[in-house]
This record gives structure tokens, C-alpha cells and sequence, in this order.
């Protein structure tokens, strides 16, 4: 995978919380059906280091960070919603 | 900490972010404090509770998506694999198994693997229910650690084992704590202490008492603390003693105590027991008593050959009249020794004493002598000094009275005479047989019949020289015969 076509994503997540599992789920099962071997996916824990929240300026959990490609991009929420995230990550053309 | 992506406008997300929270897609806020810096808080919903029950519960969970990814793991499935959460998160449920995934059936338990980190398996029952996040379908998993009640069945079963076998032991066999405590007692020991055993310490349920002088010195070294702590701590073998009380008086018991052991090699304690020696101390006895009885009638013995020596010798005008009579004499002794030991010491009837000592000269075609009298057991004291006398009677006959010619007869007959003083009366009547005459001076066994007769027998003689022969008449009272033990002596002073 190279910087050019992959997806380096970076969730931030507060323990196991239902919609941090949520979002987990949702995220694996979208990169799966539409990223298959493109994407590489971080998972960050803030219940256990709070301050990572600060390199992203976190402010509501879950929040998916598309790290690469560039430009950055974030979504809020547990990513139940596929068209969004799908639109929100330029996967899809709106 | 890196600076704020400048690329990233500050607020340029704050309706989508205040959307999310509105629209319950967030759980959880990031709040900015001084001097704490970013803090996370939670924001519960009405699920919280059954999320933090499930968090704590004792049995490992977790959820898994339709493709069994697992989304979720709590705490205790993560002790149970020994990996954390982030290591299982992401995983598929079937790797979480040895021999592959279990066949969940929704409400349903069965038994699988479970794999450790450390690469043992674990047995575990999977219960499994579907359940509904975050508007999807996923499967909640419950796994509980069959290990655990595995080891519970076993330590039960050895447990059961274990009180059987104590149940079982004839022994009273009590299992004390490293504190002194019984934990375990068998049957015979409840039946020997003085309360229920389990729960007291030794001393409290068992009054020890010493069986001999030296063992009572070993037990009153220690105190009912000190001993209650040597038998639970040290091994300790083999002291005899007594439990007090009516009821446990007539019992010997061998003390014992071994160490306990698990199967750590630790000492947990010990295992006592109280051996019933009782019969074993009294065949120790009666084995005592008898060595010390044998050994005396063996000194009795060699003093009456001793004395027979003597006085043979004494009467004797040769050395050949010395071995026939000295021959014969202990030859009768030999035989009240027989008779004594077919017997077991018992004692013997009068007529089949007298039928032993005259088999040699009776013949049942000739009909020469004839026995006949009640039946009357003469104890086994009375066996030899009487067996002497019928000898010296018997050899007199044969050298000067009814058996020195072919047509001499003996009858002897005895019965029961007297009111309170009854005694036995034998007479023995010579016919047939050369004339006779008072021998002067009398011999030596004549002197015997008397002595032995009048002294052991605390009877009397009376000797008639018939015309027609000898007629002794012996009374002995049946109180004599009722003593022992002068008998043999009595006859060693003749």
C-alpha cells in the first residue's frame, strides 16, 4: 500500500463504549466491503491517554480521522450511517 | 504533545459535532480542564447499568458482528485468555477456540476450548444471544469458566473420597489443622471422644491418660496447648495410652501423629491416630504370664526330680535298684506331664488318670484291674502329686503285691463321702497276689504315698496288709484339690 491509494485511519474511541464498539464494527465492516486491502486502521483508546485527544483536537467519541490521503478528514459519530462515512472519507463521489 | 493540525479548522466542525451528540451517535465528550488537561466523559444512557454489569460480571463476555468480529470484550474474558482487550477486539471469535469455534446456538449453552495466551486451553461453556447495537444485528457471547467448577467437582469428589476412607477406618483417625483444630474425625473417633470431635482441638475431645509410668513422664511434659500443637506440627509415634472415662477404661490405644501434605508439599496439618491395642496388650500379658508360669513349673519340676533323686537314692541298696526305681519314678512324671499338656493344663478325670498310669500292666483279656467311680476332674495341681502315688502304688503292686503273680487282681474304686467336708475316698484292694506283710521299716515309696497324699492333698492314708493282699484307702477332700500350685513344690520337699 502506497501513501498515493491507501487510507490511514485513526479512530478515536473512549473504552468500550456501545458506540465506540459501534463505530469499530461499522468502520472494519466499510473498509472491508470498500477499501479491501487499501486501508490501514488505528484505533486509539482515550479513556487510556486523554491527551492524544489533542493532537486531533477531539471533542466528541467516536471520531474517525483520515490521516491519509490527504487532506485530512474527520467523522463524528459511531459511522452507522455507510453513505455518509463513504462520502465523508471520498470513497464515493456525492 | 504535537501542536493542532493547522490544517484543520477549530470550529469548522462544531454543528456536525453537536449533530452527532443530538443524534446519539457519540457516547463520549472530550472536556479541556486546566490543570488536568483533556478529560473523557461518558455519556450514559439508559443501557449503562446492563453495560457496567456486564463489565464486572464474573463471567468473561462478549459482543461479535455478523461476521464474528468480535466489537467488545469485558474484563474477565480477558483475565480468562490472558490477553488484553485491544488483543482480542478485532479478532474473530472462532480463533478465541481450540479445536474450532464452538456451534452457537442462540440461548443455548456448550462446551469448547477456550485458548490462552500461554497456549493451554481452558474448558468453558459458551452461551450465546443475538443482540441489537447501534441499529445492527451482533451476537452476545457469555463464556464461563468450566475450570473452576471442574476443580470445585474434583476437590468435592477427593473430598468424599477422603471422608469415606476416614469413615471407613476401623482406627480412630482425626485430621487436625496447623492450629490444632480437628477438621476431620472417623467414625471410631467420634465414638471415643467426649463431644463432637470436629471443630474442638485434640485434648479438647480425647482425655489422654498413660498406659505405664514411663509414658505418663513423655505425656506430662506436655501441656493440653503444647500437645494439641506437637500432634498437629510434629510427627509423633507410638505412645500407649488411655482415654479417660467409663466407657473407654477397658481400651489401650497407640497414639500417633504424621504430618499432612498437599500437594504442594506444604504441611497442612496432621493426621492422628489412637491404634485399639487393647487385645494386643493383653496377649503381651497373657505371653508374660505364661513365660513366668512356665519358668516356674519348670523349677518345680527339676526340684522334684532333685528330691526323688534323693530320696530314691537314700532307699536304694544298689545302683541298679536305684536306675529301675529312679527310672520309673520319673517315667510317672513324664506321664502327669503328658497328660498335663493334652489337656492344656486343664486337669484331668480320676478314672482316665488311672487308666494312663497302670496302661502299661493292664490287659483287657486278662481283666486284671478294674477302675470304677463317678466322674470326678482333678485339676491340673493335683495331676502330678497323684500320678506319683499311683506310680508307687502301682510299682509296689508289681514287685510285692497282685501284679507279681499271674492271678493277682487290683480293684480300685472311689466315691464321694461326707456332708459338708466331702472328699474323695479311693480305695485300692489287692487280692490274688503273693501274701504280704507289714515291710519294716517302711519304704520309700510308701513314705511318699503319705507324704504327698497328707501335704499336697491335704489328705490321709490308711494302709491294711490283708491276708489276701493290700487294701490302701485314700481320702482326699475335695477342698484339696480345690487350691493350687503347692502341689509340685509339696511333692519336691517329699
Amino acid at each position: 500500500m502506497t501513501e498515493r491509494d491507501g487510507y490511514n485511519l485513526r479512530l478515536y474511541v473512549a473504552g468500550q463504549t456501545p458506540k465506540s464498539i459501534a463505530a469499530i464494527a461499522n468502520l472494519k465492516k466499510i473498509c472491508d466491503e470498500h477499501l479491501p486491502g487499501r486501508y490501514e486502521i488505528e484505533i486509539i483508546d482515550l479513556m487510556k491517554d486523554p491527551a492524544l485527544a489533542m493532537r486531533h483536537q477531539i471533542v466528541a467519541i467516536p471520531t474517525l480521522i483520515r490521516q491519509l490521503p490527504e487532506p485530512l478528514k474527520r467523522i463524528i459519530g459511531d459511522l452507522s450511517n455507510t453513505e455518509k462515512v463513504l462520502v465523508g472519507l471520498d470513497i464515493r463521489p456525492s | 504533545m504535537s501542536p493542532a493540525d493547522p490544517k484543520l479548522p477549530l470550529f469548522q466542525d462544531a454543528d456536525e459535532t453537536v449533530a452527532a451528540i443530538h443524534q446519539g451517535e457519540v457516547d463520549a465528550v472530550v472536556v479541556m480542564r486546566a490543570l488536568e488537561g483533556p478529560q473523557i466523559i461518558l455519556l450514559q444512557g439508559a443501557e449503562e447499568p446492563y453495560r457496567v454489569l456486564v463489565e464486572r460480571m464474573s463471567d468473561g463476555a462478549l459482543t461479535a458482528d455478523p461476521h464474528g468480529v468480535i466489537l467488545y470484550v469485558n474484563d474477565r474474558l480477558c483475565e480468562q485468555t490472558g490477553y488484553p482487550s485491544a488483543g482480542l477486539v478485532g479478532r474473530s471469535l472462532p480463533s478465541l477456540f481450540e479445536g474450532g469455534p464452538p456451534n452457537l446456538v442462540p440461548e443455548v449453552t456448550v462446551e469448547a476450548s477456550l485458548l490462552r495466551n500461554t497456549g493451554e486451553a481452558m474448558p468453558v461453556a459458551v452461551w450465546s444471544r443475538p443482540i441489537s447495537i447501534a441499529n445492527s444485528t451482533a451476537t452476545l457471547v457469555r463464556l464461563t469458566d468450566l475450570s473452576i467448577h471442574r476443580r470445585a467437582e474434583q476437590i468435592a469428589a477427593a473430598e468424599r473420597f477422603a471422608r469415606s476412607v476416614l469413615e471407613q477406618a476401623n482406627e480412630a483417625v482425626v485430621v487436625l489443622s496447623p492450629d490444632g483444630h480437628i477438621t476431620h474425625a472417623s467414625l471410631r473417633a467420634e465414638q471415643l471422644a467426649r463431644q463432637p470431635p470436629v471443630g474442638c482441638t485434640f485434648s479438647e475431645a480425647f482425655q489422654l491418660e498413660a498406659q505405664a509410668t514411663e509414658e505418663a513422664e513423655t505425656l506430662a511434659r506436655f501441656s493440653s496447648e503444647s500437645l494439641d500443637a506437637l500432634l498437629a506440627t510434629r510427627p509423633f509415634h507410638g505412645v500407649e495410652v488411655k482415654l479417660r472415662g467409663e466407657a473407654n477404661a477397658k481400651f489401650t490405644f497407640l497414639l500417633s501423629a504424621g504430618p499432612l501434605i498437599d500437594e504442594n508439599k506444604t504441611n497442612v496439618g496432621s493426621i492422628v491416630t489412637l491404634t485399639d491395642i487393647t487385645e494386643r496388650k493383653r496377649a503381651e500379658e497373657a505371653q508374660t504370664t505364661l513365660v513366668a508360669e512356665l519358668n516356674h513349673r519348670v523349677k518345680n519340676i527339676l526340684a522334684i526330680v532333685q528330691s526323688v533323686a534323693a530320696q530314691t537314692m537314700r532307699s536304694s541298696v544298689s545302683l541298679e535298684n536305684f536306675a529301675d526305681a529312679f527310672t520309673g519314678r520319673l517315667k510317672a512324671l513324664a506321664t502327669a506331664h503328658d497328660i498335663l499338656t493334652q489337656t492344656r493344663w486343664i486337669g484331668i478325670g480320676l478314672g482316665e488318670l488311672l487308666g494312663a498310669v497302670l496302661a502299661p500292666y493292664r490287659s483287657p483279656a486278662e481283666g486284671r484291674i478294674s477302675i470304677s467311680g463317678p466322674p470326678i476332674l482333678l485339676p491340673a495341681h493335683a495331676v502330678v502329686p497323684l500320678s506319683m502315688v499311683l506310680h508307687e502304688m502301682t510299682t509296689n503292686a508289681a514287685k510285692y503285691g497282685a501284679l507279681s503273680t499271674r492271678q493277682g487282681r487290683i480293684e480300685i474304686t472311689w466315691q464321694v463321702t461326707g456332708g459338708i467336708e466331702k472328699s474323695i475316698e479311693l480305695v485300692w484292694l489287692e487280692r490274688g497276689g503273693r501274701k504280704v506283710k507289714a515291710a519294716a521299716p517302711t519304704g520309700f515309696g510308701t513314705k511318699l504315698i503319705d507324704h504327698v497324699i497328707s501335704h499336697d492333698l491335704d489328705g490321709n492314708t490308711k494302709l491294711d496288709f490283708d491276708p489276701d493282699g493290700v487294701r490302701w484307702t485314700i481320702a482326699i477332700p475335695l477342698r484339696g484339690l480345690a487350691g493350687g500350685g503347692a502341689a509340685a513344690s509339696g511333692a519336691a520337699t517329699a
